[in-house]
């Protein structure tokens, strides 16, 4: 096979990879950004036990691999319980990966969230409550903006990280973009022993982010308007 | 008549007392200036009244009625807003302009329609001489123009009393002016306030009553003239010798 009959075949299915890759990265967003709230607040609760032990899952979370945690999601329910959790096939690996890295992105939101929210002056805070508002229009009218503008930074960071994180999900045999790739050195649809569609996925990895890099950009640049 | 009356008053902090038996009361449209060494109680007083610490004993009664005991959120809430605070450092919100700053609270507590509560803010910014500023980001404004903002802001929830903590010690001395003359305005305009400040000529001239504070104790209490022409107590005039030394 030429290198040009090859190139439809190999753009199919980096294609197809790249879709997986994406609905990954997806849904962790959809998860793991409103989980990471609700973890800060734990982290965060003036109620000892519960701030004690969300800040002991955090640390476990943040403290081992990520590509272990996939394992032990993937591998370790259907050990304990004698019987697999996560169904059969892709979807059962797109759901175990799917549940590790939402576990796992919201652990290092809740912490971004944390030092965003505990880096808003108490002054505002305190503002709020002579003016006689309730703590949940404090939050929503006075903290929230001001915490999205100083997290739009490191937050972005890890998005960005994100994209290409989502080829850890290999290791459980996640079809994503670099599996897609690696299937045409091992030998697939009559390609095989060539490595260039494992280089050629970097390029997708390189656009995508690019993308993201624009949009955050955007966003910092509409909340550019206020100070503080 | 008494508009306010605090009996007793008492604030410690990790076992140390810093408000020791504070009784005053006030007449509507008085102004109190409270002056004091640094340490002494006085914003401490001040977030008692305001309710951003809870007193561990005393009263604070308001047109007769008490404020403390009821302690549920809903309660404090309601507690706060017969007082209103001008903080030494603005705590404007920065991401509204000064417009949107004063009518927040009041939209939030459905004081008015949205064009009414325009109205009465543009009419607060008129007094403060900050009209043509409505629509400036916090940032884009001076100190002494902030501060202003944050009086007006404070006025448009109409507290019954009206606190200074220092309004004008963060600014630079040539904004502090600025400040004070709305401050002297509100009085003409018969404001209850209560001014802690360590500008003693201010206090002497605009003030109806002086309350000098030490160690948690109101030392000296009386009319401007009592208190800095003819103190009584020893910690009193060693304090007006030192303030006078400093200017
Ligand atoms: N939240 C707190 N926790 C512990 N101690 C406090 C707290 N707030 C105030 N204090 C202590 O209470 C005392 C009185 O403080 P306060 O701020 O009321 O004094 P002040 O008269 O306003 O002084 P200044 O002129 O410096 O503003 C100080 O000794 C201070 O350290
Ligand atoms: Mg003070």
């Amino acid at each position: 096979m030429t290198f040009l009959q090859q190139l439809p075949i190999v753009f199919g299915a980096l294609n197809v990879g790249f879709l997986q890759t994406l609905k990954l990265f997806g849904i962790t967003l959809v998860g793991a950004l409103p989980l990471g709230l609700i973890i800060a607040f734990g982290s965060m609760s003036r109620f000892r036990p519960l701030s004690i032990v969300t800040r002991f899952f955090v640390w476990i979370i943040r403290g081992t691999p990520l590509m272990i945690q996939l394992l032990i999601i993937f591998y370790f329910p259907s050990m304990a319980l004698g019987q697999p959790i996560w169904g059969s096939g892709e979807n059962g690996r797109f759901a175990a990966s799917a549940a590790a890295f939402i576990i796992n992105y919201a652990c290092y939101f809740s912490e971004i969230y944390r030092g965003g929210i505990q880096s808003i002056p108490v002054g505002q805070l305190e503002a709020g409550q002579v003016l006689g508002m309730t703590r949940g229009q404090i939050f929503v009218r006075i903290m929230l903006l001001q915490v999205i503008k100083r997290i739009v930074p490191p937050v972005s960071n890890e998005i960005i990280t994100l994209v290409k994180d989502t080829a850890l999900a290999r290791i459980i045999a996640l079809q994503e973009i670099i599996w897609a790739g690696t299937a045409f050195l091992k030998g697939s649809q009559g390609i095989s022993g060539q490595v260039w569609p494992l280089f050629f996925t970097a390029l997708y990895y390189l656009v995508f982010s690019g993308a993201l890099t624009l949009l955050f950009g955007w966003v910092e640049k509409r909340l550019d308007y206020f100070r503080g | 008549m008494i508009l306010l009356e605090v009996n007793n008053l008492q604030k410690s902090f990790d076992g140390s007392a810093v408000l020791k038996n504070i009784s005053f009361s006030m007449e509507p449209g008085q102004v109190l200036a409270i002056i004091g060494s640094s340490g002494s109680g006085k914003t401490t007083l001040l977030r008692c009244l305001n309710f951003l610490e809870t007193p561990d004993a005393g009263e604070i009664i308001v047109k007769g009625q008490k404020l403390l005991g009821g302690a549920s959120e809903e309660q404090i809430r309601k507690n706060r807003l017969h007082f209103g605070l001008v903080f030494q450092n603005f705590n404007l919100f920065p991401q509204y302009t000064a417009l949107e700053n004063i009518t927040l609270a009041p939209s939030l507590l459905g004081l008015g329609s949205k064009q009414e509560l325009r109205d009465n803010a543009m009419r607060l910014l008129e007094q403060v001489g900050l009209r043509q500023k409505a629509d400036f980001y916090p940032y884009q404004l001076s100190g002494g123009q902030q501060q202003r903002i944050a009086i007006a802001r404070a006025l448009a929830l109409r507290p019954e009393v009206l606190c200074f903590d220092e309004p004008t010690s963060a600014l630079d001395p040539e904004l502090t002016g600025e400040v004070l003359r709305v401050i002297r305005g509100l009085k003409n305009k018969d404001n209850t306030m209560i001014v802690v400040t360590h500008e003693m000529e201010f206090a002497r001239s605009v003030a109806d009553v002086v309350i000098y504070m030490a160690d948690g104790v109101i030392e000296e209490m009386g009319t401007p003239e009592e208190v800095f022409e003819h103190p009584r107590s020893e910690k009193t005039k060693a304090f007006l010798r030192g303030a006078a030394s400093v200017l």
